[in-house]
């Protein structure tokens, strides 16, 4: 296994280090970096807008273009969420708790130096455990038959439900299910019979992966920053982004680095869990830290305390690095940034899987080794560019939502060329508007259409294995045991509540 | 009525359209014996979003986010500009065929950045122009893709 590790390692890192896919790590940590700095934009959308400019790359890089800008994307939101209090994403809503605070007490260089030694440190830790599990795990999953794949799309789409928070259980899987739908439009690839075509000739291929990923991500995103008159880019003006110093003290940095080592390793775990996220990473890792710390540390949590700024940091990069351990392993996305990955790696004609590990090795090792290069060009890069990247967060919203717009459109218009799929875009961007109004969550919508086409493969394939009986579900050990993970992640927000409930019934009784 | 319950409602009546459409997916012969055929997946996923879809009906909204009222929630949005924007998109879509990807794009960028009130001309100007002809050069002459001139152009005579 030792040797597959090492030869796998060479290969990444004679695939990283060829000058195209080197600057491939720099552009896309620099345009993640801008582009997640954008209030309102987060990686998610960096990596859907990147989408077009990869299609005419080798697999390899544009894979490692995708993944500098995710992790560029999640540091770049730390930044508009210190600054400006205007978290790019729910990954950094935890980073604002302390890192804002930090910077209205007058050291915004020194909160953002702190966020991009932690994400540095996070990325980089998650990065090397990373390599060793990412092997492990793919070794396994080479056994894996069409059941097992079916129950565990299902297991990854059920996890990306169950995590979605109190209450958001059932819509995301009503979101999951839309997408299932969605993936059902077009000629179904075994029978090549036409379904919910409408007799179009555009819908013959189905729905495009880019086109949906666009309209329910990139155009939402604009359209919500003018339906809510979010004006926060335009509060800040480039005079009022002083700063007094990048500097951290060797002090503190001795009492953020055991911080930053629990933060991390917690939340490469957590990011390996279909459907956790850098959300719930860097949320863990800042209640983690805080019932550590001593009493009088726990009360500066909140008003800028340094330890509740680096927890989150190296949290959500951390989950970010370990949410590549399914997709890479399984093909399954640990996020929604995942699943937008997912839908490329298919676009270029890779099946991605388990099989990967072995057909693809130069893409596999690639992507890993590649991060541990954008992890140290992010700290290079950023830590001296912070004050004028800044500057962007002064772009008003009357430029800079047109401009969104028009990328997002030429994004699709300029693979398809078809303007067609720019009607379809504002129509999906309509329909995925309503929903976000009516409080349903568009990642799980998302996965849901990727995996749709190979879940319903899987499941005809598994059918005909075992005699057209379901009995595949119970029968084959490896299954049950994805059926009964399914059951238990599916269940356990169920059943933690009722255990809560119960405790706060025999202490109201006592 | 909680916003949720409102889109809970709106996927019910979507997933029974589905699942009827479901019904009209044409069959061979030969595939109407199969155990699993092209309206499987529909079917099930039908049922599935229904079932989903009356139990978020059916039990209490726990989420507090969820529990608010569509009106409340929608209370205060700038609703013109961002119609006037779709609108805006629809005609970008419908006029590229016909006056080509370079003056419908650029006059799509001006046109969002006054519906968004910006009224300097020569920012507005600076801010579309570039970036439309930087994105036409990278694909025409950097990445030899054909982007046809529109309609229009071929009619006036242009070759």
């Amino acid at each position: 296994m030792w040797d597959g590790m090492i030869n796998g390692m060479l290969t990444g890192i004679s695939t990283t280090m060829i000058p195209t896919n080197i600057g491939m790590v720099l552009i896309g940590c620099f345009r993640g970096s801008l582009i997640g700095m954008l209030p309102g934009l987060g990686p998610i959308t960096a990596v859907a807008l990147m989408i077009p400019v990869t299609y005419g790359l080798e697999p390899t890089t544009g894979m490692v273009l995708l993944s500098g800008v995710d992790y560029g994307a999640i540091f770049g939101g730390s930044t508009s969420s210190i600054l400006i209090n205007a978290p790019g994403e729910a990954a950094t809503v935890a980073t604002a708790l302390d890192g804002y605070p930090l910077a209205r007490q007058g050291y915004p260089g020194k909160a953002l130096a702190i966020a991009a030694y932690a994400s540095f440190s996070g990325g980089t830790i998650s990065v090397i455990m990373l390599m060793f599990f990412a092997p492990m795990l793919a070794n396994v999953a080479t056994s894996f038959q069409s059941a097992d794949y079916f129950a565990l799309m299902i297991l990854g789409l059920t996890a990306v439900s169950a995590f979605a928070g109190r209450g958001g259980v059932l819509k995301a899987l009503l979101m999951v299910v839309l997408g299932l739908m969605l993936a059902t439009v077009g000629t179904d690839q075994t029978s090549g019979v036409q379904r919910f075509t409408f007799g179009s000739l555009e819908l013959l291929d189905g729905i495009e992966f880019l086109l949906l990923a666009m309209a329910t991500f990139a155009l939402t995103e604009a359209l919500s920053i003018v339906l809510k008159r979010d004006e926060s880019s335009d509060s800040l003006k480039p005079k009022m982004i002083g700063f007094k110093s990048l500097k951290v003290t060797k002090k503190e940095f001795k009492k953020i680095a055991p911080t930053i080592g629990r933060s991390s390793l917690l939340g490469f775990f957590v990011g390996v869990l279909p459907g956790a996220g850098a959300t719930l990473g860097s949320f863990m890792a800042y209640g983690m830290e805080r019932n550590l710390a001593s009493p009088e540390d726990r009360e500066k949590f909140g008003k800028g305390s340094l330890l509740g700024l680096a927890a989150p940091e190296a949290g959500n990069n951390a989950a970010s690095s370990g949410s590549f351990v399914p997709l890479l392993c399984l093909g399954i996305p640990g996020s929604g940034t995942t699943a937008v990955m997912l839908g490329a790696l298919i676009a270029y004609g890779i099946e991605p899987g388990p099989r990967m590990f072995i057909e693809s090795p130069e893409v596999f090792w690639g992507v890993i080794m590649s991060m541990y290069l954008g992890n140290v060009f992010l700290l290079i890069l950023n830590l001296p560019l912070i004050p004028y990247f800044a500057r962007l967060l002064a772009i008003p919203r009357n430029l800079m939502v047109p401009m969104i717009l028009f990328f997002s459109l030429m994004g699709v218009y300029l693979i398809t060329f078809n303007d067609f799929d720019i009607l379809m875009m504002v129509f999906f961007c309509l329909a995925a508007m309503a929903l976000r109004l009516m409080n349903y969550p568009m990642a799980p919508l998302l996965l849901g259409f990727i995996l749709g086409g190979l879940m319903e493969d899987n499941l005809r394939r598994a059918l005909m294995i075992y005699d057209e009986s379901i009995s595949f579900m119970w029968e084959r050990p490896l299954t049950l045991g994805i059926n009964l993970a399914t059951l238990f992640i599916l269940f356990f927000p169920i059943l933690r509540s009722f255990i809560a409930s119960k405790r706060r019934n025999s202490v109201r009784f006592d | 009525m909680a916003r949720e319950k409102v889109g809970a409602l709106v996927m019910l009546l979507f997933s029974m359209a589905y699942g009827l459409l479901a019904l009209k997916i044409p069959l061979s012969f030969l595939a109407q014996n199969e155990f699993f055929t092209s309206r499987t997946m529909p079917y099930a996923l039908a049922v599935l979003g229904v079932l989903i879809a009356l139990l978020i009906l059916v039990f209490p909204t726990t989420d507090p986010e969820g529990k608010r009222s569509l009106r409340e929630e929608t209370h205060g949005m700038d609703w013109k500009t961002a119609i006037l924007l779709v609108g805006g998109m629809i005609v970008y879509g419908l006029t590229m065929k016909w006056i080509g990807f370079i003056i419908s794009s650029i006059l799509f960028l001006l046109v969002g950045f006054y519906i968004l009130g910006e009224r300097r001309i020569k920012r507005m100007l600076l801010a579309s122009i570039p970036w439309v002809v930087m994105l036409w050069f990278i694909m025409s002459s950097l990445l030899g893709v054909y982007i046809a001139p529109g309609e229009l152009f071929y009619m006036l005579g242009g070759l």
